[in-house]
């Protein structure tokens, strides 16, 4: 479901943020992805958002390419990819359906259907009795429980998770990981992007090591 | 629908932001349409000026009235003439004795009326600059019944003068007034824009096409600019009120300056939305504390 091949990004002049990178996740996998910060990992997953190209080789995101995908077509590959990040990214002026059913919304869904798939998502990370809290009410934990649910409604077959823990307390975080396996095991790909190496290990499971924008150990 | 709420959300969450951006725009419309009004007024003035464009067309004595008739309507059959009216030699006697009721001495020496008869000609709009002013009393002079064919040149020129510099100017200012306001009302709907900032980061993020990102704020700047518009059209529709009840009746054509601001401000809003909604959207990357 993504492929990518050979690939390297340069940002400032000769500095190889990624270099030389081949990496493959297929349906289902569950994969950590750690690094110190600055070793490679953001840029990574943005590679995959097609928020930032490659400059050598190529990223293949469920048939869509790198190499040629066009600016209106970016949004139909995000609605196919859930994203959640440190910093949670949720709106302070809704509320957690608001933010949950916001996804839906923006691509003209509404009605039943849409509320049924947004409770569901609540439910499924486990805030579905906070629903009216706006994002201020909520522990750092709740609240990137809220952006999984946001990225999940939508049914995503991966879901990018950028040092989702790291704004959150050890106890938090490893509800967090709970219900990314949870969202594994149902069947969606978990690329987990984090600095804490001793957290992945203890997970168990692939784990990828980036060091200064290559590939360390599988 | 969802751009139609979500425009309404924005500008009551915002709502410091939103008051401040219909504050400017209603500051530069006002201005706008003031200029507009003076423009309308200048013009009117300067129509007045034109009016007043005449030849005189003196005759020779003792014209058998057929001859006069004929030569009326030979005047009016000619391009550019508006009208033309006949002066007898008692009416322009009447109206020289008028001119001079000041100056008793000079009636009495008006024994015998030396005063010729003439035509009055007027001129149609377009016919008024100097060049063809003078192009028609040159056709006019062809006539052998005319002893003489007049038009107050140098005034003439004069008015053009003058006309050609008000121009001049009131087109210096109109371009220097509307690219002022669009400089500062884009600027201030980019800062209401940059506050809503993370919404677009959430839009991209979750799949958004351009165009469901941008008609929210499109929304918003259009009803930002019609409330603004309609504000500015009625301060100018109540000076206009007070000043022709207490001071001079200036002409006000409503639907140009009330309608004209409100459509220029709708415009402006949209305008100036999508093309601030636009460069944020585009220049956003997700921002990240990692890389």
């Amino acid at each position: 479901m993504i492929e990518i091949r050979n690939v390297s990004k340069r940002f400032k002049k000769g500095w190889y943020a990624l270099k030389n990178i081949d990496l493959s996740i297929a349906k289902g996998d569950f994969l950590f992805l750690t690094g110190q910060t600055g070793s490679g990992k953001t840029t990574l997953l943005r590679l995959i958002y097609m928020d930032i190209f490659p400059d050598e080789g190529e990223v293949a995101v469920a048939g869509f390419l790198s190499s040629n995908i066009k600016e209106e077509e970016i949004p139909f590959l995000r609605r196919r990819i859930g994203i959640i990040f440190q910093d949670f990214k949720l709106l302070k002026d809704k509320t957690v359906y608001e933010n949950v059913a916001f996804a839906l919304e923006v691509t003209g869904q509404s009605g039943r259907k849409m509320r049924e798939k947004v409770m569901k998502a609540l439910t499924l990370v486990g805030l579905s009795h906070k629903r009216n809290d706006f994002p201020y009410a909520l522990s750092g934990g709740e609240q990137q429980k809220t952006a999984i649910a946001r990225a999940l409604v939508r049914e995503p077959f991966i879901l990018l998770a950028d040092e989702p823990t790291g704004n959150i307390d050890p106890e938090g975080s490893e509800e967090i990981i709970k219900i990314l396996q949870e969202v594994n095991t149902a069947g969606t790909a978990v690329l987990m992007a984090t600095h804490d190496v001793d957290l992945a290990r203890k997970m168990g499971g692939r784990f990828l090591h980036l060091e200064e924008g290559q590939i360390k150990t599988k | 629908m969802f751009a139609i709420r979500e425009s309404l959300i924005g500008l009551r969450r915002n709502g410091v932001m939103t008051l401040i951006a219909i504050g400017i725009m209603f500051f530069s419309l006002f201005l706008l349409g003031a200029f507009l009004w003076g423009t309308f007024n200048l013009f009117g003035v300067i129509k007045l000026a034109r009016e007043k464009v005449e030849i005189n067309a003196f005759l020779r004595e003792n014209l058998p009235q057929k001859q006069v008739e004929e030569l009326s309507e030979k005047l009016m059959s000619m391009v550019g003439v508006e009208k033309v009216e006949f002066i007898s030699k008692e009416e322009a006697l009447e109206k020289f004795q008028e001119e001079i009721k000041d100056a008793p001495s000079l009636i009495e020496a008006v024994k015998t009326n030396p005063l010729p008869a003439s035509f009055s000609v007027k001129l149609k709009d377009g016919f008024t600059s100097p060049e063809k002013v003078e192009e028609v009393s040159e056709k006019i002079k062809i006539f052998d019944e005319f002893i003489a064919v007049e038009y107050g040149e140098s005034w003439i020129k004069r008015l053009d003068r003058v006309v050609k510099i008000l121009f001049l100017f009131d087109i210096l200012l109109g371009i220097v007034i509307s690219s002022a306001s669009v400089f500062v009302v884009s600027n201030t709907i980019r800062l209401t824009v940059l506050a809503r900032k993370r919404t677009i980061e959430v839009m991209k993020l979750v799949g958004a096409t351009e165009k469901t990102i941008h008609a929210p704020f499109i929304l918003a700047g259009a009803i930002e600019g019609g409330i603004a518009a309609a504000l500015s059209g009625g301060l100018l529709y109540l000076i206009y009120q007070v000043s022709s009840k207490f001071f001079v009746e200036f002409y006000f054509p409503h639907d140009f300056i009330i309608g004209g601001t409100i459509i220029f401000g709708i415009i402006l809003g949209i305008i100036g939305s999508k093309l601030a909604v636009k460069t944020t959207s585009k220049e956003m990357k997700f921002e990240s504390s990692n890389v």
